[in-house]
């Protein structure tokens, strides 16, 4: 069938065009840590961790899918949770859980990143009613330069 | 701050919607940026540990098979 043909040929191409963009953002993380270490990476180094981090977002995406689904499974007999087809931060955490150095860094990035969008939806909330100042003011300059 | 190298957003969310079964799994904006982190972290680690490796070996290049050595310990790792 040559439409299950055309499709099959998509798929990969979406794919390859993802392989390409983590190999993009590999061999710039790379270049940064060659320079500050002053080592150089051969081009083969740069495309295997390339392929290795690909594969490893499937186990991720997995895992990602699983904790969110699993957190409606719990016979708790105080609360029905839903199960849910959001993955939150949470489950990024439990994805961190092997190593105590790296659980550690990512809670703390967490709340690095809760406090960014905090601080950027206060001042987004700022923002009309500052237009609304710069309005008034202006009526009064025009009322006050008649006079 | 300096702005260093990092996995976009938009990248992120493709390539945890290209494995996930159900197409109705959704992924918050918080936990994208959480995962674009861990992603910079995995790769900054396997080059990191591909440097560590290849100065015991008393060499200025990391190549496949310094990488080799540093992969199983990375994978347990994550």
């Amino acid at each position: 069938m040559e439409e299950a043909e055309a499709e099959e040929q998509q798929r990969f191409s979406h794919r390859q065009r993802l392989k390409a963009a983590v190999h993009y953002t590999v061999g710039c993380l790379c270049q940064e840590v060659a320079l500050d270490k002053q080592v150089q990476f051969s081009k083969q180094t740069i495309a295997a961790i390339s392929e290795v981090t690909f594969r490893q977002c499937e186990n991720f995406a997995k895992d990602l899918e699983m904790f969110a689904r699993h957190s409606g499974d719990c016979f708790c007999p105080l609360r029905r949770h839903a199960k849910r087809s959001t993955v939150t931060t949470e489950d990024v955490k439990l994805l961190a859980r092997r190593s105590n150095s790296l659980l550690k860094y990512i809670t703390e990035k967490n709340e690095e990143i809760a406090q960014l969008n905090l601080e950027r939806k206060a001042k987004k909330k700022r923002k009309p009613e500052d237009e609304n100042r710069d309005f008034m003011e202006l009526d009064a300059d025009v009322v006050g330069s008649d006079s | 701050m300096e702005e260093a190298s990092g996995f976009r957003k938009e990248l992120v969310s493709k390539l945890l919607h290209l494995h996930f079964r159900d197409c109705k799994t959704k992924v918050s904006g918080d936990a994208l940026q959480l995962m674009a982190e861990l992603l910079r972290i995995f790769v900054l680690e396997a080059a990191a540990r591909g440097v560590c490796q290849a100065q015991a070996e008393d060499l200025d290049v990391v190549d496949v098979d310094q990488l080799e050595k540093v992969l199983p310990q990375l994978l347990l790792d994550f």
